[in-house]
């Protein structure tokens, strides 16, 4: 047995063991990218750098082993200063997205590609229920969202962006509903919330309510429900029976609307207060809030609505969409429904235990032209695909397929589990820290029938170099080159289906990041 | 020669036939497929792994690991322009350049056209005294500059015929001999002329008919005045001829000795007097300095140094191992396995407070006790001599000069540590060095010291060479483990350190070869004879290749505790060219810069180690007031960057990202917070490195960010005070101009128009910098602004 100190900590633990692994015992966790059990683990990543007080020195956790007497310090300013340069460094030399640009810049943060896949593989079902996730009205918007992600779509450098808006409309003209949320409702949780105001943002808050569970009341003042969706936009860009379809969907959840009923000051106090849980204002005008409309006091900096959570000074009562800010476009509204949908949850305790959502993003940048190159092994050629019977008509289910056979995969499929995104959450990193002169060139490796390697995601921690080795592969992965320019290849450019003929689902699994991933996986990520 | 899938089947199987099918003889294999193919073909490599146990991954992993190896054909011979520091700061750039557009190669080739030459730069040929140097396959040209460069390939192109062998060791006949001329074969030496010297001093004894040896002799280390002759005449002192051609040998010579016979003499003296006529009014480039004789450059160079690495130096013939043997050669081991238990010999060294000379300074004998404390079936030894630091070349010259001397301290260590296996790990750049040890093992095999029974003992040890193939990590001792494993040279986690879980895991011995160079002389004059020498800390002597801008470089051996300032000035007989001394880099790639300030120094490894720099193998590069401190951290950086095994992040990325910012200040685009990022990254690049690759990679920018800020500074606000950054500088023509056209006639971008009588003037936009004119300018009227 051998006694050493971790963080001021007396332990006494078997000999042999890593410093990592004491810590462990002591319940102390180290971060790690390249350390996998079973494998001989040379040190490479050095995330996992403590401090040896005695020899003053910062040694990788993972490798080094305990001695007598050794006094190690896991957590000081100058180890998470370490970490964090060494998080920086890779991340320098690190070429991707973690998320697609396109959902990125959806307001709703909409999972575009994903939906992409199963669209063209014809599974408009799955595809609503995974536009649903984050988007309450998929129909509404399939018409008169001005699609921020197409504008950010990289296929843009090729020819046209692919045509995300219609292809969500597609979502909900083909998928069923039934397979969107609307069968999931669980059982009414005897919590009642009040929305006033049915515009994009009432409705979308009133979707995610009813999904768990509440019972929601819509009041609006006009006689039918949609606000300005309603009343001000025309026909030719939004077909009447297409929004209460829409809002039929709501209704069939469950929701009762109000309708031709004015709230004012004396109904909210009254009334609602004393009657709801909780509230939700989405008139569409901040001005009814400070017009003390619902009697709301402004709080000692003169503020009346907290923006970022969407609360107000009364407790239980919430406000979203225009109250919020001005905003031309309805997806904000929706995406804004949906959190304060979950703020309500929170305050009134019947939110599902969630993973917090992750905000660092790898951002690659424009593609260059061989780039595209590469991105396009996993797309088709064709330019985007123009609704043969007009916009009003939308895609066909055919088109629709084709469509979205056109995206070109810019997220990465580990957005998730990737390890280096959760240290770069966790330490705080800065990615344009030590960012080079020239990113690297991205490349895609699709033969595998199982997998993708992005050699631009690797860390060169040579897990898989190992493995392959380990289990005899006859060609197998290695190193080549040296230095700053070292990376994983096979062999004599072989078909990596040959190099990884047994090993490729233990390669993937250990790999850290997004380098070598599963074709078909899905790992769903949040904001 | 078109080569056929067949041809090359057959010939890797014979290459295979030579090594065998382990996995381990990846290098030794792959070595002599480039040597048969001149490059990789890729069939050969498909072919070694089909019949041995060598893998596709471990074959493309180690070719494009190693840059010796290459995978596309090269040309029919080899131009390698040393960049090392020495060649550096003494333009060697410019040279490289010069010669790639002598042979018109695109952006990205280095091969020529029609397939005559490739060049490569390579890190540093040991020749730093003649610095810059370029050798082309194995002729190798000094002090080249860069308009020779034409010259300089006809001149190959002419002279590879006529061959210059290396000689063969000569005989000696004490009896008749008038006397004996001894003439330096170090690297150096044959590079300046040497070989060239020796041919006609052979022509003319034989034409003479004087009775006379000639000795040849290793590195003399005076490798400022080489090629250097030395005659010994019994009655007489000793003289050195220094910087000596062949076409003054037979003057030199016949002023000495007097040929056999009287008409033989007549008409040997008439010849004389005709030549010597012949060629008067010509500059004579020889100087004549007597042994004795104080005051002279030679004796300013020589006599501050003590001699016990390279005892008897410029006496010993390198694989004479009688002469070895006459001076007391192999008495220590006889000593050691005699008259000593293996702890006896490691308690003696112990006291001798040997520290080892490959950087670190780790106290020797702690090591050997560590190897020696292990049970274990089979321990190795192995001497270190991947020496790869531009600027140094001190292995190079002990293994080239003292082949004999370094086995036996292997073999005494071999015994202490209970060791029966020694490798010599040679750097593929030295191949004089690898024939040398090569030969000293085979005349010890023959004599019986190596092998079973070594002087009829029971102690037996075999030696064996592995030719390195090119990555200044395998320095480090895991990599070079690695390396000889058959792996690529990646440093792995210490501990468990080789001397526990070395070469195949066994238990293993790594010392620096100057280490083992001192062994046989400790043991010899006994602990406390060397430990008398030195400091309280670093004991005995250094030895130190000594080039840059002093007057007089070369190879120099001094005792600890001698200051910098003594060795620049005294040894070093100050700065050449009344410039003003700066700075010395000491210690490579892992040292550091001083300033000449610190210069009162003493070389001692703690005094170092606290100023921010490192003993380091032994490189000693004077810098002067023309030399740029962030075009010298630039300079090692990309070196260190450049040699990265690659492995761990800090290594990898850090000390690119480093060079990117050195590289942004250097060009004026730098900001004041890139200073701060650069010293950032230095700092956790050497805390969160795995080696001493990494960990002393940041030493050149922490030592001239912290004694040369203010010229970083400069550099932000677009100033380079050193006139040394080419995007920072311009050349111009100043009122000095007499008309000679000199310039523009040279001039390799036709910047500078034709115009005879006139003042000339430069075009800013054509101009490539390449600094040409201002060489060649007879009236010194090129200015860099």
């Amino acid at each position: 047995m051998v006694k050493l100190t971790i963080d001021h900590n007396p332990v006494e633990v078997q000999e042999g063991i890593s410093v990592m692994e004491a810590a462990a015992i002591l319940g102390i966790s180290i971060p790690s990218m390249c350390f996998r059990p079973g494998l001989t683990n040379h040190p490479s990543c050095m995330v996992c750098l403590v401090k040896d007080l005695d020899r003053d020195h910062l040694v990788p956790s993972c490798a080094m082993p305990v001695s007598e007497g050794m006094n190690i310090l896991t957590n000081s300013p100058e180890v998470t200063e370490a970490r964090r340069e060494a998080l920086e460094l890779l991340l320098s030399d690190h070429v991707g997205d973690c998320e697609a640009p396109c959902r990125l810049s959806c307001p709703a943060f909409m999972d575009i590609p994903l939906m992409n896949r199963l669209i063209a593989k014809g599974d408009f079902d799955q595809a609503l229920r995974i536009v649903r996730e984050e988007i309450a009205l998929p129909l509404i918007l399939g018409f008169i969202c001005p699609a921020p992600c197409e504008k950010a779509c990289k296929r843009k450098a090729l020819d046209h962006a692919v045509s995300i808006c219609l292809l969500k409309r597609s979502s909900a003209l083909f998928g069923k509903p039934e397979t969107s949320g609307l069968s999931e409702i669980p059982v009414n949780n005897g919590k009642k919330v009040a929305i006033i105001g049915t515009g994009p943002a009432g409705l979308s808050a009133a979707f995610y309510l009813l999904r768990s569970g509440h019972s929601c009341v819509l009041f609006d003042q006009h006689e039918k429900a949609g606000g300005a969706m309603q009343y001000e936009i025309p026909e030719d860009r939004l077909p009447k029976d297409m929004l209460d379809d829409e809002i039929g969907t709501i209704r069939k959840m469950g929701a009762e609307f109000r309708l031709g009923v004015m709230i004012t000051r004396e109904i909210f106090q009254n009334s609602i207060l004393p009657g709801f849980d909780a509230a939700i204002l989405a008139t569409g005008s901040l001005k009814s809030v400070i017009d003390n409309a619902f009697g709301i006091q402004p709080d000692a900096h003169g503020v009346f609505i907290d923006k970022k959570n969407f609360t107000t000074t009364i407790p239980g009562v919430f406000a979203c969409g225009n109250i919020i800010r001005e905003q031309k476009m309805a997806v904000h509204s929706v995406a804004q429904g949906k959190m304060a949908a979950k703020q309500v949850e929170r305050f009134l305790g019947t939110s599902k235990p969630t993973r917090k959502p992750i905000k660092f993003n790898s951002v690659a940048g424009h593609l260059s032209e061989p780039e595209l190159k590469e991105y396009l092994k996993e797309s088709i050629p064709d330019d985007r695909v123009e609704p043969v019977d007009g916009f009003l008509a939308g895609l066909t289910k055919e088109e629709a397929m084709h469509e979205a056979l056109r995206c070109l995969h810019c997220d990465c499929r580990k957005p998730v589990s990737c390890k280096l995104r959760i240290y770069a959450e966790e330490y705080d990193v800065n990615r344009r820290r030590f960012a080079g002169q020239d990113r690297k060139q991205l490349t895609r490796s699709v033969q595998h029938e199982l997998l993708v390697y992005e050699a631009e995601k690797c860390i060169r921690c040579g897990l898989c170099v190992e493995i392959t080795e380990k289990h005899g592969e006859s060609i197998g992965l290695g190193f080549a080159g040296r230095g700053f320019d070292v990376r994983i290849s096979v062999p004599f450019d072989e078909n990596i289906k040959e190099a990884l003929t047994i090993t490729a689902k233990e390669c993937v699994e250990s790999c850290p990041t997004g380098a070598l991933a599963f074709k078909d996986t899905e790992e769903r990520s949040s904001i | 020669m078109e080569l056929n899938n067949l041809n090359i089947t057959e010939k890797t199987d014979l290459i295979v036939a030579r090594h065998g099918t382990t996995s381990d003889v990846v290098i030794p294999i792959l070595q002599d497929i480039q040597s048969e193919f001149n490059y990789l073909p890729e069939p050969a490599l498909k072919r070694v792994c089909d019949t041995t146990e060598i893998t596709p991954a471990q074959i493309c992993g180690i070719s494009t690991f190693y840059t010796q190896f290459r995978h596309q054909p090269a040309g029919k011979h080899r131009i390698s322009v040393c960049t090392g520091t020495a060649c550096h700061v003494k333009g060697a750039l410019f040279v490289y350049e010069a010669f790639r557009r002598e042979l018109k190669l695109a952006e990205d080739g280095d091969t020529d056209a029609s397939m005559n030459f490739t060049i490569e730069k390579i890190a540093c040929l040991g020749c730093c005294t003649l610095a810059p140097v370029v050798r082309i396959d194995e002729v190798t040209y000094g002090h080249v500059v860069p308009e020779q460069a034409g010259e300089i390939l006809r001149d190959f192109l002419l002279k590879r015929d006529t061959g210059i062998s290396t000689v063969p060791a000569d005989t000696f006949d004490h009896k008749k001999s008038q006397g004996e001329i001894r003439i330096g074969l170090g690297s150096c030496c044959v590079a300046s002329g040497s070989a060239d010297v020796k041919m006609q001093l052979e022509k003319t004894i034989a034409q003479s008919k004087i009775r006379v040896n000639v000795q040849q002799v290793g590195c003399v280390g005076i490798c400022n005045q080489v090629p250097i002759m030395e005659i010994i005449k019994p009655g007489e002192n000793p003289a050195f001829y220094a910087k000596i051609k062949p076409e003054e040998v037979r003057e030199v010579l016949l002023s000495h000795f007097t040929p056999e016979g009287y008409i033989n003499r007549f008409k040997t003296g008439f010849y004389n007097l005709f030549e010597t006529l012949l060629a008067d009014g010509a500059p004579r480039s020889f100087r004549k300095y007597l042994g004795e004789q104080r005051d002279t450059p030679l004796s300013g160079f020589l006599l501050p140094q003590v001699n016990i690495a390279t005892e008897n130096r410029g006496v010993a013939n390198p694989i004479d191992l009688d002469g070895y043997r006459r001076s007391g050669g192999f008495e220590p081991l006889r000593k050691c396995l005699s008259g000593m238990s293996p702890q006896e010999v490691i308690d003696e060294i112990n006291a001798s407070g040997l520290r080892g000379r490959g950087g670190a300074g780790f106290p020797s004998g702690k090591k050997w006790q560590l190897v020696k404390d292990q049970e274990a079936t089979e321990k190795f030894v192995i001497c270190n001599g991947d020496e790869g630091d531009p600027g140094a070349f001190m292995d190079r010259m002990l293994l080239e000069s003292y082949p004999f001397r370094i086995i036996e301290g292997m073999l005494i260590a071999g015994y202490a540590t209970g060791a029966s296996h020694g490798i010599f790990y040679i750097r593929a750049e030295y191949p004089l060095a690898v024939i040398r040890i090569g030969e000293a093992i085979r005349i010890c095999q023959e004599n019986k010291i190596i092998g079973n029974s070594v002087f009829e003992s029971t102690f037996s040890f075999d030696i064996r060479i592995f030719g390195g193939a090119g990555a200044f990590v395998c320095g480090e001792e895991t990599a070079l483990i690695a390396s000889v494993e058959g792996k690529r040279g990646t440093p792995r986690m210490r501990p468990p350190y080789p001397a526990v879980h070395g070469l195949w895991d066994k238990p293993t011995l790594i010392n620096n070869t100057e280490t083992f160079s001192l062994v046989p002389w400790i043991i010899n004059h006994g602990a406390q004879a060397f430990s008398k020498i030195g400091t309280s800390g670093s004991k005995g002597t250094k030895v130190f290749a000594l080039a840059g801008k002093v007057k007089r470089g070369g190879l120099i051996e001094v005792p600890m505790g001698v200051t910098i300032r003594q060795i620049v000035e005294e040894i070093g007989g100050g700065i050449a060219g009344d410039k003003k001394f700066k700075a010395v880099q000491i210690g490579g790639p892992s040292g550091g810069c001083l300033p000449a300030s610190a210069a009162d120094m003493p070389v001692d490894f703690e005094a170092l180690r606290e100023a921010g720099t490192m003993m380091g193998s032994g490189g000693l590069i004077v810098l002067d007031e023309t030399d740029c401190m962030v075009d010298i951290a630039y300079y090692f950086l990309s070196f260190t960057q450049n040699q990265s095994c690659g492995r761990c992040t800090f290594c990898r990325i850090g000390t690119r990202r480093m060079l990117e910012i050195l590289e942004k200040i250097r060009s004026g685009d730098g900001k004041q917070e890139d200073l701060e990022n650069l010293e950032k990254l230095a700092h956790s690049t050497a805390m969160g490195s795995l080696c001493g690759l990494g960990k002393t990679a940041p030493n050149p920018v922490l030592t001239t960010l912290h004694y040369f800020r203010g010229e970083y500074e400069a550099h932000l606000n677009g100033l380079c005070p050193s006139g040394k950054c080419l995007p920072l500088i311009r050349y111009e023509v100043t009122d000095e101009c007499i008309g000679c056209t000199k310039c523009a006639q040279r001039c390799p971008s036709e910047a500078i128009a034709f115009k005879p009588y006139e003042k000339h003037e430069i075009d800013v936009e054509k101009c490539i910098k390449c600094d040409i004119c201002r060489q060649v300018c007879p009236a010194n009227s090129i200015m860099i602004r």
